[in-house]
């Protein structure tokens, strides 16, 4: 896929540039170990709710429910944790109850999208209504917090200097790479993407494909609310709200296509760096958060809008890739 | 396809030298930096605690600025916050979006040296201090009082906090309602409190729903700055200025017509440029090592209440204001 590498350059020079510029204005205090393991500590919550995003667009969908089934996974967990006390079982069923609802409330999304005939748009929308107001029913709104120092190792501590949550979501990104590229579940998700009902009449059972991408988008943002609630050594309804449209930014960033069909874990990671290194090097600059946000919108349509843009000021007969 | 690789080399190397251009001031004296980090960015309140943070810094000669994310997510705190330790700067303010969420990020950055100041969070973990520029008991009582007086101590009130989760609002409703129960045992709520006053929408609806269902409704306490607010302009709608007391917290600026036509009985509040001056000046002392001890005091604050055991500093600047005052105050 040329065009995907194409995208990946783009990106790596992105990135290459915005780390020469942050450089050269903040010489070693962006240039240093720390803000790479600040970086690397901030990128794997939003890393694992987009992969959680790319499955579900992959397939032509979209999942908004993943925050809220983040923090829902994450109140479940820290209630279980929090009632285990220091009985150590209690580490493993935490997380482990965790993830099983924000299975179970994956799976409910697949089945809406799968046999309601729903779009995901609405079915999500709805389901995102539903598991937030049941986690900030079941909570009444407060923080369940004071978790094993096991626990807060996963979101705090590092591995011989790589940062903890880093490696759950290298993880994360090689295992989703691999089923998406390798695995005829992928290959079927791919081509749902593209036209869902040649392939149902080339007889793959489609439901079942959608039924689960979604569960795996679930079990993925429970997996996001595990880090996040190691992170912030607490669970919360409402919290990272303000993540949701960002995994949309980083994913079409990322070369994902809204319209389904198209996308690689390699080109949303570079992505994600990209967005990272610009949200932290304005951090470190001191400069309006705001302006973060502009630049974000602003390399984000630069780069979706760079075939149109490229056909306008070249004037290339256009070539088929 | 290489020459266009090329092009967006060196339009993105373009972009990085305009990024060099924005560059910081350099480092020149080894002047401390203190950064405060905020709620949220580019709203009235913090840029009046902004002006605080940037006085302190003129006054005890620091590098003192204010950062906050675009929405008021303790997530993008958490984010700023790591930034900053890899920045390495020497001493952080914190305006927690939430208290709990920011405890393992503040003892990551007390790790590496770092002071750690936050402002409306008591019994905050982590930090080094918690100053406050008001006590928040006597706060809630003096606005519960104000009520009692203006009610004559009788009849049914409708209440709003910002949110059920917000601490302090909420502190204020509990504790006001204890003391209403101990001392005006007739003045009573309607229903229970409800998370509107951070909108004015939702407060308007709220107390025109409220006015509808009670209509012997003596009056609305309004916690977050736009409940008193929404309250006092259904009020003036409906002609019931002078019938229906309101009190709560408000800006003046926002208040002050209110408060002229008596829609507006009181308005409660501190001064944020107090709080951020304070916090910064707290921030300082700590970092020059220099104790804090009861009877620690401030220029234009006065003496604080220090309690070591809680880590927490306590200024008694509680602002109230009328139909007079309201317009002398700068936010």
């Amino acid at each position: 896929m040329s065009d995907g590498l194409r995208l990946d350059s783009l990106l790596l020079a992105l990135l290459i540039a915005l780390s020469a510029g942050f450089t050269l204005a903040l010489g070693s205090d962006f240039a240093s170990l720390a803000t790479f393991q600040s970086i690397a500590f901030q990128l794997p919550e939003l890393g694992l709710l987009s992969l959680a995003m790319m499955v579900a667009m992959l397939s032509g969908g979209i999942d908004l429910s993943i925050v809220a089934i983040a923090n829902l996974a994450a109140l479940a967990a820290a209630t279980a944790l929090v009632g285990f006390g220091p009985n150590p079982a209690g580490l493993w069923l935490g997380p482990l109850l965790g993830l099983a609802v924000a299975a179970l409330a994956g799976a409910v999304n697949g089945g809406l999208v799968a046999w309601s005939g729903l779009s995901p748009i609405l079915a999500t929308l709805s389901t995102m209504t539903l598991y937030g107001g049941a986690a900030l029913g079941l909570s009444r709104g407060g923080v369940v917090a004071g978790f094993p120092p096991a626990i807060l190792w996963l979101g705090n501590g590092s591995v011989a200097g790589v940062p903890a949550p880093l490696v759950v979501f290298a993880a994360a990104a090689l295992a989703v790479g691999v089923v998406l590229s390798a695995t005829p579940f992928g290959v079927a998700v791919r081509m749902i993407g593209s036209n869902e009902r040649a392939v149902r009449y080339a007889g793959v059972d489609t439901a079942s494909v959608i039924l689960r991408v979604y569960l795996l988008s679930g079990v993925l943002a429970g997996v996001a609310g595990l880090v996040m609630l190691a992170r912030f050594n607490s669970a919360k309804a409402g919290s990272g709200d303000s993540y949701l449209l960002l995994t949309i930014l980083a994913a079409v960033l990322g070369g994902v296509d809204p319209s389904g069909g198209r996308g690689r874990t390699t080109s949303l990671i570079l992505a994600l760096l990209v967005l990272q290194v610009i949200a932290s090097g304005f951090n470190l600059l001191e400069v309006s958060a705001y302006l973060t946000l502009v630049t974000w919108g602003a390399v984000l349509l630069a780069v979706i809008a760079r075939p149109a843009l490229a056909r306008a000021f070249l004037r290339r007969p256009e070539t088929s890739t | 396809m290489t020459s266009r690789t090329l092009t967006s080399i060196l339009s993105a190397a373009a972009f990085a030298a305009t990024l060099a251009g924005l560059s910081a001031s350099p480092g020149a004296a080894k002047e401390p930096e203190i950064v405060a980090v905020v709620k949220i960015e580019g709203i009235p309140w913090f840029n009046r605690f902004a002006e605080g943070v940037k006085q302190a810094g003129a006054d005890l000669h620091v590098k003192a600025t204010q950062v906050g994310p675009a929405q008021a997510d303790p997530a993008q705190q958490v984010k700023i916050i790591e930034d900053l330790i890899a920045k390495g700067v020497d001493a952080i303010v914190v305006v927690p979006n939430d208290a709990k969420v920011l405890e393992p990020v503040f003892e990551r950055a007390r790790a590496k040296g770092i002071v750690v100041v936050t402002h409306e969070s008591p019994d905050q973990k982590g930090a080094d201090w918690d100053v406050e520029t008001i006590d928040n008991k006597k706060f809630a009582e003096e606005v519960f009082q104000k009520f009692a007086d203006l009610t004559g101590g009788k009849g049914e009130f409708g209440l709003f906090v910002g949110g059920l989760t917000v601490p302090l609002h909420n502190y204020w409703a509990d504790t006001g309602l204890a003391y209403l129960k101990d001392k005006y045992p007739d003045l009573k709520p309607v229903a229970d409190r409800l998370p509107v006053g951070e909108s004015l929408d939702d407060s308007f609806k709220a107390t025109q729903d409220l006015l509808k269902a009670h209509p012997n409704l003596k009056g609305i306490v309004g916690f977050g700055s736009q409940g008193p607010i929404a309250a006092a302009h259904v009020l003036q709608q409906q002609g019931l200025v002078g019938k229906v007391a309101v009190v709560g917290t408000v800006l003046p600026k926002q208040a002050a017509p209110y408060l002229k036509d008596g829609a507006l009985n009181a308005g409660f509040l501190w001064d944020p440029k107090d709080a951020g001056y304070a916090a910064v000046a707290v921030a300082k002392k700590v970092l020059d090592k220099k104790p804090i001890e009861p009877g620690f005091e401030l220029p234009g604050l006065g003496k604080a209440d220090v309690d070591p055991a809680k880590r927490q500093i306590k200024f008694d600047q509680i602002k109230t204001f009328t139909a007079n005052n309201a317009a002398s105050f700068g936010f």
